[in-house]
């Protein structure tokens, strides 16, 4: 298991005692992957307990008929593929202070839905901090638009959209750049 | 082959199977064994997540009482989830958001329903599983390659187990040899680890086992495949959803009832932690040990009737799910309270000092034959034998030697 010990002749280099003496202690080095991760760590934890707000980016307050709701991308990133779901994208969001007891579900979909029954993801969460997953379909382009519907406990229905060049840019980039690529 | 080369071969494969890796094991092993009594070592350092009871004879609070506290105490908050820890001397931990947008766990008092502080920004129990379970390599799309890599230290760690029983001879005869104090640094240590190894054979085989299950579950989920037998979690119909009018409340069943009429009809069915429903069509969950404790099980309630609209059971389980859902709390010693968790807790140090130890003997040794053969190989240049190093290689490897 010494390869100068098995080979005699040629004597020992400065590097190769180095090597023999070091050799089983080079692992220390994989401490460096923790090290190296802290900081990343560190963001995520206040990411997930919204010390360092509702997403990585915030898109800014959106008017929805009598309502109020304030998005955010909850990561800053092009969309993430979700094994067979296909391509996902995180938005977080609040409600305002005064329509959490009126707004019973708010729903979020990227081009217009058809019907409340297709209003696209469930928000999940509380009012003060929830999270849609949402799907990006195959042929959706970087003009699309990023579709809110709420509901209130009284049946009533009221929706509003924002182009998703001001909800995601990361998501309009990767769009352009899967759309060039067919 | 002869038995002594065959030996021989055993001996250097279970030198090698850490030692290259000797200082990552050994964190890993230190980490996991502070993540065995990271709740307890919070309880000592911080005061908020102890329960301490007003006055003797008090009495634990309702759930519906605890809410009613916190909500007098903070009107804004929304309550999320509410969880109590198997020992009884720990504060509820309650997940609650704010209007400032932060989602956090609460500590309250289950006595008087005092919100005793909030969870720290560095939790020092989730920091230490995380450094332990995948190294801090964060979860991008899927399991984190760190988890691998952590995991993928269960098959070196099991054949460690194997090749040390075969390499030390009658090995169920040194149960009781106590470690030889007065000869030498390397004596003491050989012979601890042996006495350490064999009385820790069970504990090794849990650890190896249970932790080459994580490889395989991260290789499973990675892969889509599934072996669970519990349903999607059904939601609340639209038109079954009650309406009201604006700025009305809709009525729905308390924490109270919800646990009463679970436990009534799912007998044996523990309530230890609650989850509130996540949107107004989603179900309330109740949920905890059952007659097996290394297991959970569940109810979900419809929030506006009180009636179950679901249950993952034990009954109701595969005997696959048996064996794997029990390799976590194997793994964690998590299943028995205090006692369970403090076994845990010694055997992980005494599997760390194991790695140390390992290190310590080769070390010592090989330090010896290097020298040794350098020596030989100052000479053989001179000389020009080839006898010498075939010396080195037996001094090396006998476990005669130690």
């Amino acid at each position: 298991m010494n390869p100068s010990a098995i080979n005699p002749v040629p004597a020992p280099s400065k590097l190769n005692r180095w090597w023999l003496k070091w050799r089983f202690h080079l692992n220390i080095l994989l401490l460096l992957i923790p090290l190296g991760f802290m900081p990343r760590y560190f963001a995520d934890v206040a990411l997930f307990r919204g010390d360092s707000g509702l997403g990585e980016r915030e898109v800014g307050d959106v008017q929805v008929g009598p309502w109020t709701l304030k998005l955010a991308e909850f990561r800053n990133e092009a969309p993430q593929l979700d094994g067979p779901a296909g391509y996902m994208k995180h938005f977080s969001a609040a409600l305002c202070e005064r329509c959490i007891n009126e707004v019973k579900a708010t729903y979020l979909r990227i081009g217009k839905p058809r019907s409340l029954r297709a209003a696209g993801s469930l928000f999940e969460g509380t009012p003060h901090r929830m999270i849609a997953e949402v799907p990006i379909p195959k042929r959706a382009t970087a003009d699309a638009e990023l579709w809110i519907t709420l509901e209130g406990w009284d049946g009533s229905m009221h929706q509003a959209s924002v182009p998703l060049t001001q909800a995601s840019p990361a998501t309009v980039a990767w769009l352009e750049q899967r759309g060039a690529k067919r | 082959m002869s038995k002594k080369s065959r030996s021989k071969i055993w001996f250097l494969v279970h030198s090698w199977l850490a030692l290259p890796i000797w200082f990552f094991v050994l964190i890993v092993c230190v980490t996991g064994t502070l993540a065995v009594v990271s709740q307890e070592i919070v309880w000592l350092a911080n005061p908020d997540v102890r329960a301490n009871p007003p006055s003797d004879d008090a009495q634990r609070l309702g759930y519906d009482q605890i809410i009613a506290q916190m909500k007098q105490a903070q009107p804004q908050l929304i309550i999320e989830s509410i969880s109590r820890h198997d020992e009884e001397h720990f504060a509820l931990t309650v997940g609650v958001s704010y209007p400032d947008g932060r989602a956090i766990d609460v500590y309250v008092n289950p006595y008087t329903g005092v919100i005793q502080g909030e969870s720290p920004a560095f939790n020092f129990e989730q920091f230490t599983r995380a450094l332990h379970g995948w190294w801090l390599v964060p979860f991008t799309n899927g399991y984190a390659w760190g988890w691998y890599l952590v995991s993928a230290l269960g098959l070196p760690l099991l054949a460690s187990l194997v090749t040390g029983l075969v390499v030390y001879k009658r090995f169920w005869r040194g149960f009781f040899k106590l470690p030889r104090l007065a000869q030498g640094a390397r004596i003491f240590w050989g012979d601890f680890h042996r006495l350490a190894g064999l009385w820790s054979i069970w504990f090794i085989a849990v650890i190896s086992i249970t932790g080459t299950w994580f490889l395989i579950q991260a290789i499973l989920g990675d892969n889509h495949i599934s072996i669970s037998t519990q349903a999607e979690a059904p939601v609340i119909a639209r038109e079954d959803v009650p309406r009201a009018a604006n700025g009305q409340s809709v009525d729905k069943v308390g924490l109270d009832q919800a646990i009463r009429i679970a436990s009534q009809q799912i007998p044996g069915l523990e309530a230890s932690y609650i989850a509130l429903p996540e949107t107004a069509y989603a179900l309330l969950e109740i949920g905890g040990r059952g007659w097996y404790p290394l297991m959970y099980q569940s109810a979900e309630i419809n929030p506006y009737t009180g009636t179950i609209a679901a249950a993952h059971l034990l009954g109701e389980r595969s005997g696959l799910e048996f064996v794997t859902e029990s390799m976590r709390p194997l793994h964690t010693g998590d299943f028995g309270g205090l006692w369970i968790k403090m076994i845990w807790f010694f055997f992980g140090l005494l599997l760390s000092m194991m790695v140390l130890s390992g290190l310590l003997i080769w070390s010592k040794r090989t330090a010896q034959a290097t020298l040794a053969a350098l020596k030989r190989s100052a000479k053989a240049e001179r000389k020009q034998a080839i006898a010498a190093p075939h010396l080195a290689l037996t001094q090396e490897t006998s476990e005669a030697s130690l």
